[in-house]
């Protein structure tokens, strides 16, 4: 499955546009990583451990899209776009959603 | 180039696993992991709370240890026998050896049962009922030398042990623990091993004959408490509960008075008289001189 | 004694979050899954070219807006997660109904429009309990769907 942020896929016509998917998670942090990061919050710096967390989060959110692109019969999927929005437990969601569609 | 929207699978954002289910593990996983978390602290606790400095024991218990004691209506009785009784605590106390910085206070009680007990914080309490029974200055003082020779080992502290420890973890996270303080002193008045009961007559027994140069006089204690509880029929004084037995104690104190001198070496009596709550007289009047 | 009481407080409060909770979702999905299949024919891509071969009278934007909040239950049930981390289940039908709703508000907006296609979807999700102050407020977020719907 082709992933591309472009309107179009470089080389290949696309034949069938198939809609709108979306792939969502909600991931949320445990209390070890919480406590590491208010630690280094003292210092400043990029939070390794969330940083890790919204990667897999993003991941699953990318193969979830994936799937539902497969499940309408598409073998690309253009326009990704993401989107994270903040849950107030120490929790995040992320979303990918796009275009799906069967190119040649 | 055609352009539709066929039905899209929407069950790929939502999980399958039972949200129920999921909370129910996490609920009872986190239950579980408190429960044992505070098992490690209690067994753990009260192998290791006797390290926990004397300072920080007087500073987190204050007075609040002495609320189940009462000085009662008498408070007169208990201003004229304190400072006494304070005294006699000092000079058994410098054969000791007490450690840095613990400087025990001796407390009246009206209670009318004998008894005497050590408790946190350094504190010492003595009843009404325990001073006016001693025949003999030697007496009280093997008591007083038996409650500072628990406070000497930490006794208070190990017996209350894994709740201290526990009270402490609370105490750091954040909690309150000042409720605690009451029901933990209480918990010390249970009585301590048996192990820690004979070291403190030992103790207790050396302390009195390197202040009096002998042990006279000092099994009549066990006399008089043997006597209280069969006159009360079985409603002994915590004093009496996890102690060795009476006989055994007499036997211990009667050997290590093996070299008295009743005659060259006399009993003290009492200096401070008291009215007992029955109206009897201090016992100075029925010395009991056993050999 | 007291701790029995608000423990016994905060059951009951779980219990009705998740038997009502329940209830209510279930009766939303239902009618999201019945507006589906209504405006199935109203078709939304999230390409920014609409058909060139197509001739289109008046483009405008329709927006679909919902706000979601989170019963009793699922707030407990995060706050555990929030002990061992991972995936949150508890959320995921939540965000999953605000973002349906949100494309089928839209899709109604471009229907009273008239029109037949919206192209250039885009979302956009805020949390809004930011602004409670105090011990833990609900969690709810507001949900956008928004893009251009081509009337021809």
């Amino acid at each position: 499955m082709e992933l591309s942020n472009l309107e179009v896929i470089p080389g290949r016509r696309v034949l069938r546009h198939l809609g709108l998917v979306q792939g969502s998670t909600v991931r949320s942090k445990h209390a070890g990583r919480d406590i590491m990061a208010g630690l280094k919050n003292i210092v400043g710096g990029e939070l390794k451990g969330y940083t890790e967390l919204l990667i897999e989060a993003r991941e699953e959110a990318i193969a979830r899209m994936v799937a539902q692109a497969q499940s309408v019969g598409a073998n690309a999927v253009i326009n990704v776009r993401f989107s994270t929005s903040n849950i107030t437990s120490g929790a995040a969601e992320v979303m990918a959603y796009g275009t799906a569609v069967f190119a040649e | 180039m055609s352009y539709e929207n066929p039905q899209v699978r929407h069950e790929v954002n939502v999980s399958r696993e039972s949200v129920l289910v999921e909370f129910l593990r996490l609920a009872i996983g986190v239950a579980l992991a408190v429960l044992a978390a505070a098992a490690v602290l209690y067994v753990g606790g009260g192998a290791l709370a006797r390290f926990i400095p004397y300072s920080v024991e007087q500073g987190w218990v204050g007075d609040r240890v002495l609320a189940p004691v009462e000085a009662g209506p008498n408070a007169a009785d208990a201003a004229a026998v304190e400072p006494y009784l304070q005294r006699l605590a000092g000079d058994l106390a410098r054969h000791m050896d007490l450690p840095e910085g613990m400087h025990p206070v001796v407390h009246w009680s009206d209670a009318a049962a004998p008894n005497a007990f050590a408790t946190l914080g350094g504190h010492v309490v003595v009843t009404r009922g325990l001073y006016t029974r001693m025949p003999s200055e030697n007496a009280l003082a093997l008591v007083l030398a038996h409650e500072l020779a628990h406070l000497r080992k930490r006794d208070p502290i190990s017996a209350v042990g894994g709740s201290a420890t526990l009270a402490l973890a609370l105490v750091l996270l954040g909690g309150d623990a000042d409720q605690l303080v009451p029901h933990v002193a209480q918990a010390v008045q249970l009585g301590y091993s048996r192990r820690a009961e004979r070291r403190a007559d030992a103790a207790a027994v050396d302390a009195v004959i390197a202040e009096y140069g002998h042990a006279g006089g000092a099994a009549s204690v066990f006399e008089v408490l043997t006597d209280y509880a069969e006159a009360s029929q079985g409603a002994a004084p915590t004093l009496l509960s996890t102690h060795p037995s009476d006989e055994e104690r007499i036997a211990r104190l009667q050997r290590a008075a093996l070299d008295w001198d009743p005659v060259r070496q006399p009993l003290r009596p009492l200096r401070v008289r008291v009215t007992s709550a029955e109206g009897r007289r201090s016992s100075l009047d029925r010395p009991r001189l056993k050999p | 004694m007291e701790v029995l009481i608000q423990l016994a407080f905060i059951g009951l409060l779980l219990l009705v979050g998740l038997v009502f909770g329940r209830m209510a979702e279930k009766r939303h999905y239902r009618d999201i899954e019945r507006r589906e299949a209504e405006l199935a024919d109203l078709l939304v891509f999230n390409e920014r070219t609409p058909p060139a071969d197509r001739p289109i009278r008046e483009a405008t934007l329709v927006v679909g807006s919902v706000v979601i909040g989170e019963d009793y239950f699922k707030r407990m049930a995060a706050a555990l997660k929030g002990l061992v981390g991972g995936r949150l289940t508890a959320y995921e039908s939540l965000m999953d109904r605000g973002r349906r709703e949100a494309i089928l508000r839209m899709k109604e907006a471009a229907r009273a429009r008239g029109a037949r296609s919206v192209f250039n979807v885009r979302f956009e999700t805020a949390s809004l309990s930011e602004a409670h102050v105090g011990a833990r407020p609900m969690f709810s977020a507001e949900f956008i769907a928004y893009g251009t719907a081509l009337i021809d």
